[in-house]
């Protein structure tokens, strides 16, 4: 199951969760501390100069163990659902 | 005598001229819902062919003058043509202006510890009760915790 974190307000997440109709869960860090803790803040990184979270995934099994990760080198590019899927073999 | 053969006019600025555009403006695709470039580089290569383009056109204009007319639009093309280059340039650039390496971050094989976060309702939401799933769903076997930049 996917879960979204950014350090948008819920209500924002919320609009974009149903525009988009995603059923997941969005979770909202806009202390950035659990950005902060994963070492992903990106300092002033959004238009506005405030601190956000660069772009980075995670696949945790039951156990909490990461069994995948992907950072990107550029914010136009994400990893594409195939590469998702192979990590996602890892805890099948 | 006067030469009376009406000079050419060259379409090359403004070709260049859209290109350049074309480039630059190809870097606001992900925002309309165009998933995100496969070739990150593809708009700054279009806009860098675009004043190439445009460079050719001010050489016949000005290189060529006996040939070729339209020295003020030629240079007018090439003033904007030089803007988008230098807007697809910057937007390169900052799109690969992140933080380096997050070393820190959890590595595979390692384990993260439990956090609580609200959810786009307000709730707090832990790591545990994520992985114990909602009502009348299977627990999840994985999750996967994508951190993105914010809707803004």
């Amino acid at each position: 199951m996917p879960v979204a974190i950014s350090v948008d307000a819920p209500e924002v997440s919320e609009n974009l969760r149903r525009k988009r109709g995603y059923t997941f869960p969005f979770l909202s860090d806009p202390k950035v501390d659990l950005i902060r803790r994963y070492e992903l803040l990106h300092p002033r990184g959004s238009p506005d100069g405030t601190d956000i979270s660069r772009p980075a995934e995670f696949l945790i099994d039951r156990s909490g163990t990461v069994r995948w990760e992907n950072f990107t080198e550029d914010i136009r590019v994400r990893p594409r659902a195939d590469e998702l899927l192979a990590g996602a073999h890892v805890i099948r | 005598m006067a030469d009376t053969t009406p000079r050419k006019r060259t379409l090359a600025p403004w070709m260049g001229l859209l290109l350049t555009v074309l480039g630059a403006l190809s870097n606001g695709l992900p925002f309309i819902g165009f998933p995100a470039a496969p070739v990150p580089w593809i708009g700054l290569l279009l806009s860098l062919i675009g004043f190439v383009v445009v460079l050719l056109g001010l050489w016949r204009v000005f290189g060529q003058s006996t040939v070729y007319r339209g020295k003020l639009s030629g240079s007018i093309a090439a003033a904007f043509s030089f803007l988008f280059l230098a807007a697809a340039m910057l937007y390169f650039w900052g799109a690969r202006h992140i933080p380096a390496e997050s070393t820190a971050a959890p590595q595979v094989g390692q384990r993260v510890p439990d956090f609580t976060l609200p959810d786009s309702t307000g709730h707090s939401v832990s790591l545990t009760q994520l992985f114990s799933g909602s009502a009348g769903k299977e627990p999840p076997k994985g999750l996967l915790l994508v951190f993105y930049r914010g809707y803004w």
